[in-house]
């Protein structure tokens, strides 16, 4: 640290004076409380310090604030730090990670969901038809983990139209094809490369793994009826009209964009990782102040 | 680096903060809420559940009168402010003594309520669950507009003495949100105890 | 390369003032104090005096239980030690502290002068600490007339009936009561102080944006204090009604409710937990990034985080009565919420880990305490889902599985980082470092007696081992686990003791620290250590959340990036 340049500066700085007042007005409370417990007398006290702090903080406060005056000197002086900058490993144009620069916005993914879920239906209602000549049979099935009534019931049952069947399919169906959807919007940029294979393949692949272990405890009756085959081809409709969906929409820049380079903003340079080595070693040199 | 704080350049933009008063007062007034919220509650867990008599059908009336001086003292606290805030100081003093006044009868009002039901109709805070819920209620309540004509009375009593001037606008503003807040309780108290637990 | 451009800074040269020698003028300096930092540091000495009575209380407990049969306390003396230990852990430790450190810290870190209440303040300390005087008071002076016992016995929660005057002559609850109402004024009151602070004594500059986090989180708390210290304080006054007057609120006789208490304390009782565990997320969110070398990962998801926290936190108290029958309704309901507020706790945890993540972490005691917070939070929020899926609570509720669940938030978190805490702001409190070897030691040995305590405390309640038991027989497969529980209550203690220790050394005979030992960025390390009574000789102003970060690397201000 080095002092280049001085000017003594003198100053008050007002502070509120000490005062004991609020301690007497709790400690008057406090045995005002503590007579109700031990005797009339302790609380007599209490009320009588209860007046006393009252009033004392009341002329502490009223008409003026009751101040003490402390007097400060200060210097101005330049400062530099003893830090240096030591010479980096020029691995990215800045040394902070910028967190995605661009990403989907949040009705992208309610809208793939959307999609998603309508093309979804399409596989199904082809099995429901194909296996049990209804087309609701799969939609039955579907909201038959919400009710325990219908654990046992027949395949003629399941082929029928029921309205609360029907309502609880669309909210399950609904519900968990949204939040899937949220998870594209929010995951697909992370997997530039690939987004087919990623959103129409893997995810849906995994999807089902998970819940081939755990269907048996969400919904068992769906368990034993289940035909997986039929199931994964849904899955995977669901997830290539979600994902195309979803890859469809324009990316918005979030607060991140800001901080980037003037060139990469304006264009000149189309992405941060297509900028070499030496490069960014020089655009280094060139912005810190020698 | 030692003893620098940090740098102070002069903020280009108006800083411009909350009044501490005001926004003190309002985190009062959210504590006290959730205060008067469970008494409520209790009150209306217990409407109908109690083992024996009075019940509130045959013992309350509706205190219409003492309920419109409450909350017409709702509105001379804010004239007495506005008068305040334009040096009006005689305005102010007028204003103020009204809202103590209307107070006043409400306070009366209820003492009298509960003297006609203790001598009268026997219901103390030990008969039954509806003694116990009403008291409480309405004592919880009779307690805050005891305090906030003790205030009020304080401030009445400086703006008569001249000592009251515009520079205090901001702390009888603080106060008036004090005063308005237990009318607006009063409201929820007068449709529960009144209206709906009849 | 090259060196920064100079900046321009205030350096302060006022004299410091000769300290009073007089024990008299020493005395009357910190009983008439307004400075938030004295009353700050009054706050956390209470609450660790408060600290040690109730580690001693459950010492005592647990030799009481290491082996079965044992008589080395009464039955009568083990409730009152199960009482008060949980009422002074809750409302004269856990709550002090954490206001403590939020009256030091809450005016430094936004630029402010003092709280805006420096009155105020100075009653609310005065008013818990009468509180808590007045509930160990309870052992001299309870019994006094009556003959009827001397401190509360009737649990931490005192359900009703147990609390009428039949089940609970002479004034032991009384005391519990009003105990508990007096540190309720003083915690509605500093609330208060901190929520005006932080909205109206803002430095210039300081938006609600660039606070720093914990001021933020202590924002939030403050806020949860108005909604659930007051429904607790409604449900004192109707007990002291009950016990006074004779109404009948609990009065199951005359068609009251015992359920009504538990809903009532519960409003109060589970938002508590919260109002504790925010203060401690507080310190992680500011001791984390300052040894990760990085600035916090995802600053708003963090507020946020904690605000959903605030607000989910009130609908979820009757996870705590599952046993009770409430009808599946209400068990649906309650189950649903508790595991939703796992959501954004996991996010929280998320953006720590992101933090670390890349960072060039710096193993400072502090940091390692911090760390153990993370992974013991975690382990504490798990058991917390598994209790609030409703039939696995019907099974385990009130048995020592839900003890070993709380304690592993209340001491694996919050204690943990209060440690934590301790060991990053005591340079600044008090101008010297805590030794750091001594810290190490301190570490391990917590570490390893808080797991040999409460990771086995869980297999006992597995077995069936109920909660407040006095004791037990040597049959029931539960002595060598009680046994490895105890002895880890041993290893903790020594490592407090340790603690306790280097805190009185190193006053003395520790490092100087200098403004700012950490190289951290938040305005509190912008002034002296100690800092002087009046902060900050001029009002700083700041442009970015971590002012002095802007101070120090001038050509790479934190502002681009937010």
């Amino acid at each position: 640290m080095q002092n280049d340049h001085r000017s003594d500066e003198a100053h008050v700085i007002q502070l509120p004076a000490p005062t004991a007042w609020p301690m007497i007005l709790a400690l008057g409370v406090s045995l005002i409380l503590a007579g109700m417990v031990t005797h009339l007398v302790v609380g007599l006290l209490g009320l009588v310090l209860t007046v006393a702090g009252g009033l004392g903080w009341f002329f502490q406060v009223l008409p003026h604030e009751a101040h003490e005056s402390v007097a400060v000197r200060t210097e101005e002086v330049q400062i530099v730090s003893r830090r240096t900058l030591s010479e980096r490993e020029a691995l990215a144009v800045t040394h902070r990670k910028i967190l995605p620069v661009e990403t989907f916005h949040i009705t992208t993914g309610i809208k793939g969901g959307i999609a998603g879920g309508i093309a979804m239906t399409i596989p199904a209602a082809l099995f429901s038809i194909l296996r049990y000549h209804s087309i609701w049979y799969a939609m039955n099935l579907l909201a038959a983990g919400g009710f325990i009534s219908w654990a046992g019931a027949s395949d003629a049952f399941l082929s029928e139209f029921h309205l609360q069947g029907f309502l609880a399919a669309l909210a399950i169906h609904g519900l968990t094809s949204l939040l899937v959807g949220l998870l594209y919007g929010a995951m697909l940029p992370m997997f530039p490369r690939y987004p087919i294979l990623t959103a129409g393949f893997i995810s849906p692949l995994l999807f089902t793994g998970i819940l081939h272990s755990a269907l048996n405890i969400l919904s068992p009756i769906l368990n034993q009826r289940i035909d997986w085959f039929w199931f994964v081809l849904s899955q995977i409709a669901f997830g290539l009209v979600c994902g195309f969906v979803v890859n469809l929409q324009v990316k918005v820049r979030t607060p991140q964009f800001q901080a980037l380079p003037f060139a990469i903003r304006a264009g000149i340079h189309s992405d941060l990782t297509e900028r070499t080595y030496d490069e960014a070693r020089h655009s280094d040199e060139r912005d810190s102040p020698k | 680096m030692s003893e620098t704080a940090v740098i102070p350049h002069s903020p280009t933009e108006v800083w411009k903060l909350p009044s501490r008063g005001i926004v003190a007062m309002a985190c009062l007034i959210l504590a006290e809420s959730a205060i008067f919220i469970i008494f409520v509650v209790a009150y209306v867990f217990y409407i109908g559940k109690s083992v024996s008599g009075p019940t509130p059908r045959e013992v309350l009336e509706l205190p219409i009168f003492s309920s419109i001086c409450l909350l017409s003292s709702s509105l001379t606290v804010h004239f007495a402010v506005s008068a305040l805030h334009d040096s009006k100081r005689g305005m102010c003093s007028l204003w103020l003594g009204l809202t103590v006044l209307l107070g006043g009868i409400f306070l009366a009002a209820t003492a009298r309520e509960w003297y006609q039901l203790i001598y009268h109709d026997g219901l103390t805070i030990k008969t039954n669950l509806f003694g116990t819920t009403y008291y409480s209620l309405v004592g919880l309540h009779a307690t805050h507009v005891v305090v906030g004509l003790f205030m009020l009375s304080l401030a009445l009593l400086f703006s008569l003495r001249g000592g009251l001037t515009s520079n205090h606008t901001e702390r009888l503003e603080v106060l008036s949100l004090y005063w308005h807040f237990v009318d607006a309780v009063w409201i929820v108290v007068f449709l529960v105890v009144y209206v709906l637990g009849r | 390369m090259a060196t920064q451009t100079p900046v321009t800074a205030i350096l302060d040269k006022t004299p410091a003032s000769p300290p009073r020698r007089l024990l008299f003028q020493v005395l009357h300096d910190w009983l008439t104090t307004l400075d938030h930092k004295k009353i700050g540091l009054m706050y956390i000495v209470y609450a660790l005096i408060f600290l040690v009575i109730g580690g001693l209380e459950a010492v005592l407990m647990r030799i009481q239980l290491a082996i079965p049969n044992n008589h080395f306390v009464s039955p009568e003396t083990f409730n009152r030690l199960f009482t008060m230990h949980g009422t002074t852990m809750v409302f004269f430790v856990g709550m002090p502290i954490l206001f403590g450190f939020g009256n030091y810290l809450i005016p430094l870190m936004i630029g402010a002068r003092d709280m805006a209440f420096p009155r105020l303040n100075a009653f609310s300390f005065w008013i818990s600490a009468f509180g808590g005087t007045l509930l160990y008071f309870s052992y001299v002076g309870g019994s006094g007339l009556y003959g009827a016992g001397s401190a509360p016995d009737v649990g931490w929660f005192a359900y009703a009936p147990l609390t009428a005057h039949v089940f609970s002559p002479g004034h032991s609850t009384d005391y519990w009561t009003l105990a508990v109402l007096l540190s309720g004024v003083g915690t509605v009151g500093t609330a208060v102080n901190i929520v005006a602070t932080t909205l109206c004594m803002r430095c210039p500059g300081m938006k609600l944006s660039r606070m720093p986090l914990l001021v933020w989180l202590y924002l939030i708390t403050s806020f949860m204090v108005f909604v659930t210290i007051s429904p607790l304080t409604a449900a004192q006054i109707m007990l002291m009604l009950d016990r006074y007057v004779g109404s009948h609120f609990f009065d199951t006789q005359a068609g009251g409710s015992a359920v009504l208490w538990m809903h009532f304390f519960w409003i109060f009782g589970h938002p508590e937990v919260y109002i504790l565990v925010l203060p401690a997320f507080a310190f992680a969110n500011e001791i984390i990034p300052v040894f990760s070398r990085k600035a916090i990962f995802g600053y708003p998801a963090m507020a946020a985080a904690s605000v959903c926290i605030g607000f989910i936190s009130l609908s979820v108290w009757a996870h705590h009565m599952f046993t009770v029958g409430m009808g599946p309704g209400a068990n649906t309901f309650f189950t649903l919420s508790t595991m939703i507020i796992s959501v954004p706790t996991g996010i929280k945890i998320f953006n720590w880990l992101a933090t670390l993540w890349g960072g060039k972490i710096q193993f400072t005691t502090a940091m390692l305490f911090a760390i153990g917070f993370l992974f013991q939070f975690l382990i504490a929020g798990l058991t917390g889902i598994m209790l609030s899926v409703s039939p696995f609570n019907w099974q385990l509720s009130a048995s020592y599985f839900v003890i070993a669940h709380f304690h592993y938030v209340l001491v694996g978190a919050i204690l943990f980082m209060i440690f934590s805490a301790f060991y990053y702001w005591y340079p600044k409190i008090t101008g010297r470092m805590l030794n750091e070897r001594l810290g190490k030691w301190h570490f391990w040995l917590f570490l390893i007696g808080f797991h040999l305590t409460f990771d086995f405390m869980h297999i006992p309640g597995l077995l069936g081992m109920p909660r407040r038991v006095y004791t037990y027989e040597a049959d029931r497969g539960w002595m060598m686990w009680n046994m490895i529980v105890s002895s880890g209550a041993i290893v903790q203690t020594a490592g407090t003791l340790l603690f306790v220790f280097n805190m009185v050394r190193s006053y003395f005979k520790g490092a100087i620290a200098g403004a700012d030992p950490w190289d951290a960025w938040t305005l509190e390390w912008s002034t002296t250590s100690p800092p002087p009574e009046y902060n900050f000789a001029v009002t700083p102003s700041v442009a970015s959340r971590r002012p002095l970060w802007d101070l120090k690397h001038p050509e790479d201000p934190d502002g681009n990036y937010e």
